[in-house]
Protein backbone atom coordinates (compact mmCIF):
# COMPACT_ATOMS: atom_id res chain seq x y z
CA UNK A 1 0.00 0.00 0.00
CA UNK A 2 2.81 2.37 0.98
CA UNK A 3 4.83 1.51 -2.10
CA UNK A 4 1.85 2.07 -4.37
CA UNK A 5 1.39 5.58 -2.95
CA UNK A 6 5.10 6.32 -3.29
CA UNK A 7 5.04 5.28 -6.95
CA UNK A 8 1.93 7.31 -7.73
CA UNK A 9 3.11 10.45 -5.92
CA UNK A 10 6.61 10.34 -7.40
CA UNK A 11 5.53 9.60 -10.97
CA UNK A 12 2.69 12.13 -11.00
CA UNK A 13 4.97 14.87 -9.74
CA UNK A 14 7.63 14.19 -12.37
CA UNK A 15 5.06 14.26 -15.16
CA UNK A 16 3.50 17.49 -13.85
CA UNK A 17 6.73 19.35 -13.30
CA UNK A 18 9.19 17.94 -15.84
CA UNK A 19 7.32 16.31 -18.71
CA UNK A 20 4.24 18.54 -18.69
CA UNK A 21 1.91 15.69 -19.62
CA UNK A 22 -1.26 14.73 -17.82
CA UNK A 23 -1.32 11.19 -16.51
CA UNK A 24 -3.72 9.24 -14.32
CA UNK A 25 -2.78 6.30 -12.14
CA UNK A 26 -4.72 3.04 -12.32
CA UNK A 27 -5.05 0.22 -9.80
CA UNK A 28 -1.91 -1.83 -9.16
CA UNK A 29 -1.46 -4.77 -11.48
CA UNK A 30 -1.74 -8.03 -9.58
CA UNK A 31 -0.54 -10.54 -12.15
CA UNK A 32 3.15 -10.93 -12.83
CA UNK A 33 4.24 -8.96 -15.89
CA UNK A 34 7.73 -9.79 -17.10
CA UNK A 35 7.32 -10.06 -20.85
CA UNK A 36 7.44 -6.92 -23.00
CA UNK A 37 6.92 -6.46 -26.74
CA UNK A 38 8.18 -3.49 -28.78
CA UNK A 39 8.84 -1.66 -25.56
CA UNK A 40 11.40 0.42 -23.74
CA UNK A 41 12.25 -0.19 -20.08
CA UNK A 42 14.22 2.21 -17.92
CA UNK A 43 15.76 0.48 -14.90
CA UNK A 44 17.64 1.88 -11.91
CA UNK A 45 18.90 0.18 -8.76
CA UNK A 46 18.23 1.31 -5.19
CA UNK A 47 20.90 0.55 -2.63
CA UNK A 48 21.54 1.47 1.01
CA UNK A 49 19.25 0.50 3.87
CA UNK A 50 16.52 -0.16 1.34
CA UNK A 51 17.57 -2.27 -1.64
CA UNK A 52 15.58 -2.72 -4.79
CA UNK A 53 14.82 -1.77 -8.34
CA UNK A 54 12.68 0.85 -9.99
CA UNK A 55 11.63 0.15 -13.56
CA UNK A 56 9.43 2.00 -16.04
CA UNK A 57 8.03 -0.03 -18.92
CA UNK A 58 6.62 1.81 -21.95
CA UNK A 59 5.39 0.62 -25.32
CA UNK A 60 7.53 2.20 -28.09
CA UNK A 61 4.71 4.61 -29.03
CA UNK A 62 4.33 5.93 -25.47
CA UNK A 63 8.10 6.19 -25.02
CA UNK A 64 8.32 8.29 -28.20
CA UNK A 65 5.46 10.58 -27.19
CA UNK A 66 6.93 11.19 -23.71
CA UNK A 67 10.38 11.85 -25.17
CA UNK A 68 8.86 14.24 -27.71
CA UNK A 69 7.10 16.15 -24.97
CA UNK A 70 10.19 16.14 -22.73
CA UNK A 71 12.54 17.39 -25.48
CA UNK A 72 9.99 19.57 -27.26
CA UNK A 73 10.43 17.91 -30.64
CA UNK A 74 8.85 15.27 -32.81
CA UNK A 75 10.16 11.74 -32.28
CA UNK A 76 9.43 9.06 -34.87
CA UNK A 77 11.68 6.19 -33.85
CA UNK A 78 13.19 4.70 -30.72
CA UNK A 79 16.66 6.20 -31.03
CA UNK A 80 19.30 7.29 -28.53
CA UNK A 81 17.19 10.32 -27.56
CA UNK A 82 14.39 8.01 -26.47
CA UNK A 83 16.56 5.55 -24.55
CA UNK A 84 18.38 8.46 -22.87
CA UNK A 85 15.08 10.13 -21.96
CA UNK A 86 13.57 6.95 -20.54
CA UNK A 87 16.72 6.22 -18.51
CA UNK A 88 16.55 9.77 -17.21
CA UNK A 89 12.83 9.36 -16.46
CA UNK A 90 13.59 6.28 -14.33
CA UNK A 91 16.31 8.33 -12.62
CA UNK A 92 13.92 11.19 -11.83
CA UNK A 93 11.10 8.99 -10.54
CA UNK A 94 13.58 6.98 -8.44
CA UNK A 95 15.04 10.25 -7.13
CA UNK A 96 11.60 11.29 -5.93
CA UNK A 97 10.96 7.89 -4.33
CA UNK A 98 14.36 8.09 -2.66
CA UNK A 99 13.35 11.37 -1.02
CA UNK A 100 10.08 9.87 0.22
CA UNK A 101 11.88 6.81 1.62
CA UNK A 102 14.60 8.97 3.20
CA UNK A 103 11.93 11.01 4.97
CA UNK A 104 10.49 7.75 6.25
CA UNK A 105 13.84 7.06 7.93
CA UNK A 106 15.51 4.96 5.23
CA UNK A 107 18.80 5.85 3.64
CA UNK A 108 18.59 5.13 -0.05
CA UNK A 109 21.15 5.75 -2.78
CA UNK A 110 20.66 5.25 -6.51
CA UNK A 111 22.76 3.46 -9.11
CA UNK A 112 22.97 4.81 -12.66
CA UNK A 113 19.99 4.13 -14.91
CA UNK A 114 20.03 1.65 -17.75
CA UNK A 115 17.61 1.34 -20.61
CA UNK A 116 16.47 -1.82 -22.38
CA UNK A 117 14.75 -1.79 -25.75
CA UNK A 118 13.65 -4.63 -27.96
CA UNK A 119 11.00 -6.39 -30.02
CA UNK A 120 10.47 -8.94 -27.29
CA UNK A 121 12.27 -9.35 -24.00
CA UNK A 122 11.66 -10.43 -20.44
CA UNK A 123 12.76 -8.63 -17.31
CA UNK A 124 12.87 -10.39 -13.95
CA UNK A 125 14.24 -9.60 -10.55
CA UNK A 126 16.15 -12.46 -9.05
CA UNK A 127 15.63 -11.74 -5.38
CA UNK A 128 13.02 -12.03 -2.71
CA UNK A 129 11.27 -8.69 -3.16
CA UNK A 130 8.04 -6.94 -2.39
CA UNK A 131 6.80 -5.87 -5.78
CA UNK A 132 4.24 -3.23 -6.80
CA UNK A 133 3.35 -2.34 -10.39
CA UNK A 134 1.19 0.72 -11.06
CA UNK A 135 -0.21 1.46 -14.53
CA UNK A 136 -0.48 5.07 -15.69
CA UNK A 137 -2.66 6.25 -18.55
CA UNK A 138 -1.98 9.16 -20.82
CA UNK A 139 -3.24 10.22 -24.23
CA UNK A 140 -0.80 8.03 -26.18
CA UNK A 141 -1.46 4.89 -24.15
CA UNK A 142 -0.40 3.24 -20.94
CA UNK A 143 2.88 2.62 -19.18
CA UNK A 144 3.89 0.77 -16.01
CA UNK A 145 6.01 1.82 -13.09
CA UNK A 146 7.38 -1.06 -11.07
CA UNK A 147 9.03 -0.82 -7.69
CA UNK A 148 10.64 -3.82 -6.04
CA UNK A 149 12.02 -3.59 -2.55
CA UNK A 150 13.94 -6.39 -0.90
CA UNK A 151 12.28 -7.77 2.22
CA UNK B 1 41.83 3.56 -13.78
CA UNK B 2 40.67 1.78 -16.94
CA UNK B 3 43.35 -0.88 -16.58
CA UNK B 4 42.50 -1.28 -12.94
CA UNK B 5 38.85 -1.78 -13.74
CA UNK B 6 39.67 -4.35 -16.40
CA UNK B 7 41.85 -6.23 -13.90
CA UNK B 8 39.21 -6.05 -11.17
CA UNK B 9 36.57 -7.44 -13.53
CA UNK B 10 38.94 -10.25 -14.53
CA UNK B 11 39.93 -11.07 -10.93
CA UNK B 12 36.36 -11.10 -9.65
CA UNK B 13 35.01 -13.13 -12.58
CA UNK B 14 37.87 -15.64 -12.44
CA UNK B 15 37.32 -16.08 -8.71
CA UNK B 16 33.64 -16.92 -9.23
CA UNK B 17 34.44 -19.42 -11.97
CA UNK B 18 37.28 -21.00 -9.97
CA UNK B 19 35.52 -21.30 -6.64
CA UNK B 20 31.81 -21.58 -7.46
CA UNK B 21 31.63 -23.11 -10.91
CA UNK B 22 34.91 -25.04 -11.22
CA UNK B 23 34.88 -24.10 -14.89
CA UNK B 24 38.07 -23.00 -16.64
CA UNK B 25 37.59 -19.53 -18.12
CA UNK B 26 40.04 -17.29 -19.95
CA UNK B 27 39.73 -13.54 -20.25
CA UNK B 28 40.36 -11.30 -23.24
CA UNK B 29 41.27 -7.64 -23.32
CA UNK B 30 38.68 -4.94 -22.72
CA UNK B 31 36.69 -4.19 -25.87
CA UNK B 32 37.35 -0.84 -27.54
CA UNK B 33 33.69 -0.36 -28.45
CA UNK B 34 30.50 -0.40 -26.48
CA UNK B 35 28.27 -3.38 -27.14
CA UNK B 36 24.55 -2.57 -27.15
CA UNK B 37 22.77 -5.26 -29.08
CA UNK B 38 22.23 -8.79 -27.85
CA UNK B 39 20.58 -11.69 -29.68
CA UNK B 40 19.23 -14.88 -28.08
CA UNK B 41 20.94 -13.82 -24.89
CA UNK B 42 20.38 -13.26 -21.22
CA UNK B 43 21.84 -10.37 -19.23
CA UNK B 44 22.13 -10.06 -15.46
CA UNK B 45 22.35 -6.46 -14.32
CA UNK B 46 23.10 -5.11 -10.86
CA UNK B 47 23.27 -1.48 -9.83
CA UNK B 48 25.38 -0.04 -7.04
CA UNK B 49 25.95 3.28 -5.34
CA UNK B 50 27.93 4.81 -2.52
CA UNK B 51 31.32 6.43 -3.14
CA UNK B 52 30.80 5.66 -6.83
CA UNK B 53 27.61 4.90 -8.71
CA UNK B 54 27.36 2.37 -11.47
CA UNK B 55 26.12 -0.88 -12.86
CA UNK B 56 27.60 -4.30 -13.48
CA UNK B 57 26.15 -6.43 -16.26
CA UNK B 58 26.96 -9.94 -17.45
CA UNK B 59 25.78 -10.70 -20.99
CA UNK B 60 25.59 -14.38 -21.97
CA UNK B 61 24.41 -16.08 -25.15
CA UNK B 62 21.71 -18.58 -24.14
CA UNK B 63 23.95 -21.62 -24.61
CA UNK B 64 26.56 -20.17 -22.27
CA UNK B 65 23.90 -19.33 -19.70
CA UNK B 66 22.62 -22.92 -19.86
CA UNK B 67 26.17 -24.23 -19.45
CA UNK B 68 26.90 -21.99 -16.43
CA UNK B 69 23.56 -22.85 -14.81
CA UNK B 70 24.03 -26.57 -15.41
CA UNK B 71 27.48 -26.42 -13.89
CA UNK B 72 26.35 -24.44 -10.83
CA UNK B 73 23.29 -26.60 -10.15
CA UNK B 74 24.84 -29.88 -11.24
CA UNK B 75 22.13 -30.72 -13.74
CA UNK B 76 21.34 -30.61 -17.43
CA UNK B 77 19.78 -27.31 -18.56
CA UNK B 78 18.37 -26.80 -22.04
CA UNK B 79 15.72 -24.10 -21.71
CA UNK B 80 15.37 -20.55 -20.45
CA UNK B 81 13.68 -21.08 -17.09
CA UNK B 82 13.70 -19.60 -13.59
CA UNK B 83 16.85 -21.54 -12.71
CA UNK B 84 18.78 -19.88 -15.53
CA UNK B 85 17.46 -16.40 -14.67
CA UNK B 86 18.26 -16.84 -10.98
CA UNK B 87 21.74 -18.12 -11.81
CA UNK B 88 22.61 -15.24 -14.12
CA UNK B 89 21.30 -12.73 -11.57
CA UNK B 90 23.38 -14.46 -8.92
CA UNK B 91 26.44 -14.38 -11.20
CA UNK B 92 26.12 -10.58 -11.39
CA UNK B 93 25.80 -10.53 -7.59
CA UNK B 94 28.89 -12.70 -7.02
CA UNK B 95 31.10 -10.89 -9.54
CA UNK B 96 30.12 -7.46 -8.24
CA UNK B 97 30.65 -8.77 -4.69
CA UNK B 98 34.27 -9.47 -5.62
CA UNK B 99 34.66 -6.04 -7.22
CA UNK B 100 33.10 -4.42 -4.14
CA UNK B 101 35.79 -6.07 -1.97
CA UNK B 102 38.54 -4.86 -4.33
CA UNK B 103 37.08 -1.33 -4.27
CA UNK B 104 36.94 -1.38 -0.48
CA UNK B 105 40.63 -2.26 -0.25
CA UNK B 106 41.25 1.00 -2.05
CA UNK B 107 38.94 2.88 0.29
CA UNK B 108 35.95 3.04 -2.07
CA UNK B 109 32.77 1.84 -0.42
CA UNK B 110 29.80 0.73 -2.52
CA UNK B 111 26.46 -0.77 -1.67
CA UNK B 112 24.61 -3.14 -4.04
CA UNK B 113 21.01 -3.04 -5.29
CA UNK B 114 19.19 -6.23 -6.31
CA UNK B 115 19.89 -7.94 -9.63
CA UNK B 116 17.61 -7.70 -12.66
CA UNK B 117 17.68 -10.25 -15.45
CA UNK B 118 16.83 -9.48 -19.06
CA UNK B 119 16.46 -12.03 -21.80
CA UNK B 120 15.10 -12.14 -25.31
CA UNK B 121 15.64 -12.79 -28.99
CA UNK B 122 16.94 -9.32 -29.64
CA UNK B 123 17.32 -6.41 -27.25
CA UNK B 124 19.49 -3.37 -26.74
CA UNK B 125 20.84 -2.23 -23.40
CA UNK B 126 21.96 1.37 -23.08
CA UNK B 127 23.00 3.59 -20.26
CA UNK B 128 23.48 7.27 -19.75
CA UNK B 129 26.24 9.17 -21.54
CA UNK B 130 27.92 10.26 -18.35
CA UNK B 131 29.20 6.77 -17.59
CA UNK B 132 32.50 5.09 -18.42
CA UNK B 133 32.31 1.57 -19.81
CA UNK B 134 34.72 -1.30 -19.36
CA UNK B 135 33.66 -4.49 -21.14
CA UNK B 136 35.77 -7.62 -20.83
CA UNK B 137 35.12 -10.75 -22.92
CA UNK B 138 35.57 -14.18 -21.35
CA UNK B 139 35.91 -17.50 -23.14
CA UNK B 140 34.59 -20.90 -22.15
CA UNK B 141 34.75 -24.10 -24.20
CA UNK B 142 31.19 -23.42 -25.35
CA UNK B 143 31.65 -19.79 -26.33
CA UNK B 144 32.06 -16.26 -25.11
CA UNK B 145 30.34 -13.98 -22.63
CA UNK B 146 30.86 -10.35 -21.58
CA UNK B 147 31.19 -8.68 -18.20
CA UNK B 148 30.62 -4.96 -18.32
CA UNK B 149 31.22 -2.38 -15.61
CA UNK B 150 29.79 1.10 -16.00
CA UNK B 151 30.78 3.87 -13.64
CA UNK B 152 29.35 7.31 -13.35
CA UNK B 153 32.06 9.75 -14.30
CA UNK B 154 32.38 12.91 -12.30
CA UNK B 155 31.91 16.06 -14.31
Amino acid sequence: MELQKHITDATTEIFETMIMLEISAGDPVVEKINNFKCSVSGVIGLAGTCKGILAIHLPDKVAMSITGSFLGMEVTEVDDDVTDAIGELANMVAGNIKMILDEAGKDVTLSIPSCVHGAEYTLDTAADCERVVVPFNLESGQFLVELQVKN
Amino acid sequence: MENNLQQQIINATQAVFDTMLMLPVTSGVALPDKVYLFNDSISGMLGFSGDVQGMLTIHCPQQIAFCITGQLLGMEVDGMDEDVKDTIGEMANMILGGIKDAFLERGTDISLAVPTVMSGRSYRVKTVDYASWTTVPFYLDDGEFLVELKLKTLD
